[in-house]
């Protein structure tokens, strides 16, 4: 191989291989260079470490020839642990569309969680989006029935504003008030939706002998986002809620997926007059897959199963993606070196 | 090839593949509002029926929020079915974005990774673009939950069999990070409990102080903390009874006792340890060697300046007189024989280590000395080995003496380290089970020498109102009311003051001027930020974020364009810091019954700021 040839070969080299190359040769002070500069350094030492780059150009391209050829006759040597092929795009994208149309039937937690909430406290811990509200509302019903009021507490007043207006539909806007920092609509009403704060702020009132009435009638207090509670500014706010919050009031937390409701529900049961149930699932209603998009338009699933792997140690990426990303990487840890 | 794809494209391939409606989450509002304008040159727009149904629902919602009558991103968001979803909108238009993106009219929505929590809509797909979230300053990783709750925006109950986590890359992307969020269980919860001034005052309005410390035990920070000192305790259990096995021994408190004796041989033995550095000869002669001691070197005699040892060296120096007035300096190891004869003189702290008149006499002298003298015969130096130190340290260790001696020796170390380690977490159960308690004492002390408590740890008349007050800085609020700062202040002023207190953010922008009466009370409020620094962190208190405020509530006539037009804030940005102004003024509202004057100008204040836009939305 000629001086020349050598250093075409290796500007085609994957800039991982040069830099792990010119590493070998120059130190670590080849960790800090660009791709010509690693370029002109290898070469500069190529008299004394001809065999060495020529090796590795020539592993290199044989990789390349393997890779082309696809998964030939090298695949059965590994037949004793025989993995399952990668999934492919159109596994990924099958089944994708709507549903078909099923009348509504509550799944098994939910009735769960709303049963529980007769005989105490509960805390409802599943994915984002499926279906907390559904419990809330059906709760908010039973307590109507029973004469109690209920108030709903969320952490922005943008949801707060939105569950206004989804109650309002349900049970009428003359039986639904809200009170955020800058509105109060109907607060008298039976049903009030308002931030965690003016909750915390209504129960020390009642605390310091401004009693307010309903507080006396109140019967559920829903707690949605109370993973909030875990906020470095303002969950106190939740915990003081949670504290201070009558007794005979039942208490209902609805949270995202989070690691230790159990500890969550413990400590309810150690505070409150009843024991709290936990209702907790990490199963989502509708499935979810993960795919990964390639900066030149191309998709491939991101794992090698279409269902998303139970456990950060059981992910295996797909063989495309990993080939993709890593080619990504490389492209852009070149760009950002040289500019 | 790009570094990551362009928007218009992914949006291509997303509604070819039929992965759309999608949430693209990206960094920042700026990247989110690059990604719209994007489409504005793409040649691809909407087929007329669905920009139609777009039209039909924006103008169903300009009926409820007039400010979307003419907002300027209505034309891009009809014709590309593409929109930005991000804090620097009005929430008018971002309520008018996931009403469309509930209807099903939109393709995609560009919203910030920041914002997930607030993103209340699902979609079929949520597009991961990054790693990383933007916090204050900071650029930190996505957390577990944070990336749960963004793919938790994909799939639509009873509208998607599938739901699509798509992830595509960038710079400095972590795919790590991603595949963990995807497939990780969330982090556990952790209390944040502290205790605010509001919060003593409350609960001290409500209950007796010998109350409290049994309420504050219902926090969930005491139930984990009580978990964490149950394992400690567990574990000191543990250390205890090995640290019991070490016994019986002579002594009650061998580990002290023996402590004590390693201590004073670890001292001794540093002592000694620059003198073991010299042969015992070199060492026997050390003594002798002061001022004005004449010594003999090989080839030469002269007379001993100074004896010294310079930093971080081993061996001891000398400075020599040698014949003819010259100095040299040399290791005590080279001095031959110390020589039977002293000259007196009067050294200097300097060189040449002596007055001139001294050195010239000692030069004199070293001339006029006879050729022959006699070597001094020095006895040996004494050994200052274990034997002695143990010695010399007599009755006050009775350890060497003991018995149990070699047997403590072997095990002290080991046993050290567990009572160390004993020590340190008894020290820590103790904190962990009184440690809000005192936090709560610390704080009620404060309060009372503020004058908001009595002695008795009872509400003072000022107590009473401020409790009142329950937002963050609320002490620098209550101490301004206390001293008058808001006489005679105009509903503008403090409006002014309020906003510039809620606003917690640094980023740099232009605001309109702020007046001169708004500049004195920022002056009087930064002042009393800074006198109550020990007591609570200081708010920012930006002078200029003030002028926006003050401006919207001084003038009735200004609209909310031409507001917009005076900052370089992003609209939402204004609407959120004057909504947050509300909250304090209504705090300071509350306090009709004792401040009835600044009560009413709050009212005052409240009512012009809720206008325009402020007025229409919830």
């Amino acid at each position: 191989m000629t001086r020349d040839e050598m250093e075409r070969a290796l500007a085609e080299l994957p800039f991982r291989l040069l830099r792990r190359l010119g590493r070998a040769i120059a130190g670590p002070l080849a960790l800090r260079m660009g791709k010509r500069r690693l370029i002109h350094t290898i070469m500069a030492g190529a008299e004394a470490n001809g065999a060495r780059i020529e090796a590795a150009i020539r592993t290199h391209e044989a990789e390349e020839r393997a890779l082309a050829a696809g998964p030939g006759p090298a695949a059965p040597a590994s037949a004793e642990h025989r993995v399952e092929r990668p999934a492919d795009l159109r596994a990924l994208l099958e089944g994708i569309g709507v549903p078909e149309p099923r009348p509504f039937v509550p799944d098994d937690w939910q009735v769960e969680a709303v049963e529980a909430l007769e005989r105490g406290d509960v805390i409802v811990s599943v994915p984002t989006g499926s279906g907390k509200t559904y419990v809330a509302v059906e709760a908010t019903r039973r307590a109507m029935h029973e004469d109690r009021t209920v108030v709903y507490t969320s952490p922005l007043k943008a949801l707060s504003n939105t569950k206004y207006t989804e109650f309002c539909k349900i049970f009428g806007p003359e039986l639904v008030g809200i009170i955020t920092g800058d509105r109060r609509d109907n607060p008298a009403a039976p049903i009030l939706i308002m931030t965690t704060e003016i909750l915390r702020n209504l129960l020390y009132d009642a605390a310091g002998g401004e009693i307010d009435v309903r507080l006396d009638t109140l019967g559920l207090v829903i707690i949605d986002e109370s993973q909030f509670l875990a906020d470095p500014e303002r969950g106190v706010v939740w915990e003081e809620t949670i504290i201070f919050c009558p007794s005979q009031a039942r208490l209902l937390l609805l949270s995202a997926s989070i690691g230790n409701p159990q500890e969550l529900a413990a400590w309810l049961s150690s505070i409150r007059p009843t024991p709290c149930h936990l209702v907790r699932h990490q199963h989502r209603s509708v499935p979810l897959r993960a795919g990964y998009l390639h900066p030149n338009g191309k998709l491939t699933p991101l794992f090698r199963t279409v269902a998303m792997p139970p456990s950060p140690s059981q992910a295996v990426l797909h063989p495309e993606a990993k080939r993709l990303f890593t080619m990504f990487e490389e492209d852009t840890l070149y760009t950002r070196r040289s500019g | 090839m790009p570094p990551s794809i362009h928007p218009v494209h992914l949006i291509t391939v997303l509604r070819q593949k039929s992965l759309t409606p999608a949430i693209v989450f990206l960094t920042s509002r700026r990247s989110c509002d690059e990604a719209l304008q994007a489409f504005e040159h793409a040649p691809d727009r909407l087929p007329p029926a669905r920009q139609e149904s777009i039209t039909a629902v924006l103008d169903e919602l300009t009926a409820i929020y007039p400010s979307l009558h003419d907002h300027p991103l209505r034309k891009i968001v009809t014709a590309c079915g593409v929109a930005a979803h991000h804090a620097g909108h009005l929430p008018s238009w971002k309520i008018a974005i996931e009403e469309l993106m509930r209807r099903g009219c939109l393709d995609a929505v560009f919203a910030t990774t920041t914002l997930a929590a607030g993103v209340d809509f699902p979609a079929r797909t949520v597009v991961l673009t990054q790693s990383g979230v933007r916090r204050d300053q900071d650029f930190t990783d996505l957390t577990i939950a944070e990336v749960a709750q963004i793919s938790g925006r994909a799939g639509r109950r009873g509208k998607d069999s599938v739901g699509f986590a798509i992830v595509t890359p960038s710079p400095y992307m972590d795919l790590g990070i991603l595949i963990r969020g995807l497939t990780g269980r969330p982090e556990p919860v952790d209390s944040q409990f502290i205790i605010t001034y509001p919060m003593v005052l409350n609960l001290l309005k409500a209950h007796p102080l010998d109350h409290i410390q049994s309420i504050l035990a219902k926090s969930f920070a005491q139930y984990q903390m009580n978990a964490q000192a149950v394992h400690l305790e567990h574990r000191i259990e543990k250390l205890h009874a090995k640290l019991e096995s070490y016994k019986p021994r002579e002594c009650s408190d061998w580990l002290t006792q023996w402590s004590a004796y390693d201590h004073a041989t670890r001292q001794t033995a540093m002592k000694l340890q620059a003198r073991r550095h010299h042969p015992p000869e070199v060492r026997a002669r050390l003594p002798y060697l002061t001022p004005g001691r004449v010594v003999a070197f090989p080839r030469f005699r002269g007379i001993v300046l100074r004896r010294y040892r310079s930093r971080g060296q081993r061996h001891e120096m000398v400075t020599i007189l040698r014949k003819g007035g010259v100095m040299a300096e040399s290791p005590v190891a080279d001095v031959m024989g110390v020589i039977d004869r002293t000259f007196d003189f009067a050294p200097a702290p300097a060189f040449p280590w002596a007055t001139p008149e001294a050195l010239a006499w000692l030069t004199q002298q070293l001339e006029d000395l006879p050729k022959h003298l006699p070597l001094l015969t020095v006895p040996p130096a004494p050994d200052e080995g274990e034997g002695e130190l143990v010695k010399s340290l007599g009755d006050l260790f009775p350890c060497p003496t003991c018995p149990c001696r070699p047997t403590c020796g072997k095990e002290f170390k080991a046993a050290n380290t567990m009572k160390q380690e004993w020590l340190h977490h008894t020290r820590t159960v103790q904190s962990l089970r009184t440690g809000i308690w005192h936090k709560f004492q610390e704080r009620a002390d404060i309060l009372q020498d503020l004058g908001y408590l009595d002695p008795a740890f009872k509400l003072t008349a000022d107590g009473e109102w401020a409790r009142l007050i329950r937002i963050d800085f609320s002490l620098l609020l209550t101490e301004l009311i206390r001293t008058q700062a808001f006489h005679a202040v105009t509903p503008a002023t403090l409006a002014g003051l309020m906003a510039c207190i809620a606003y917690e953010n640094d980023r740099p922008a232009s605001f309109p001027r702020i007046t001169a009466a708004l500049a004195n009370l920022v002056a009087t409020a930064r002042r009393m930020a800074e006198a109550l620094a020990p007591y609570d962190d200081p708010p920012l208190l930006r002078a200029d974020v003030g002028g926006l405020a003050e401006r919207w509530v001084g003038d009735t006539t200004v609209t909310w364009a031409q507001l917009c037009r005076s900052t370089s804030m992003a609209e939402g940005d204004i609407y959120r810091l004057l909504s947050r102004t509300l909250e304090y003024l209504s705090q300071v509202h509350s306090l009709q019954a004792t401040h009835p004057d600044l009560a009413t100008v709050a009212a005052e204040a409240l009512s012009r700021i809720r206008r325009g836009v402020l007025e229409e939305l919830p």
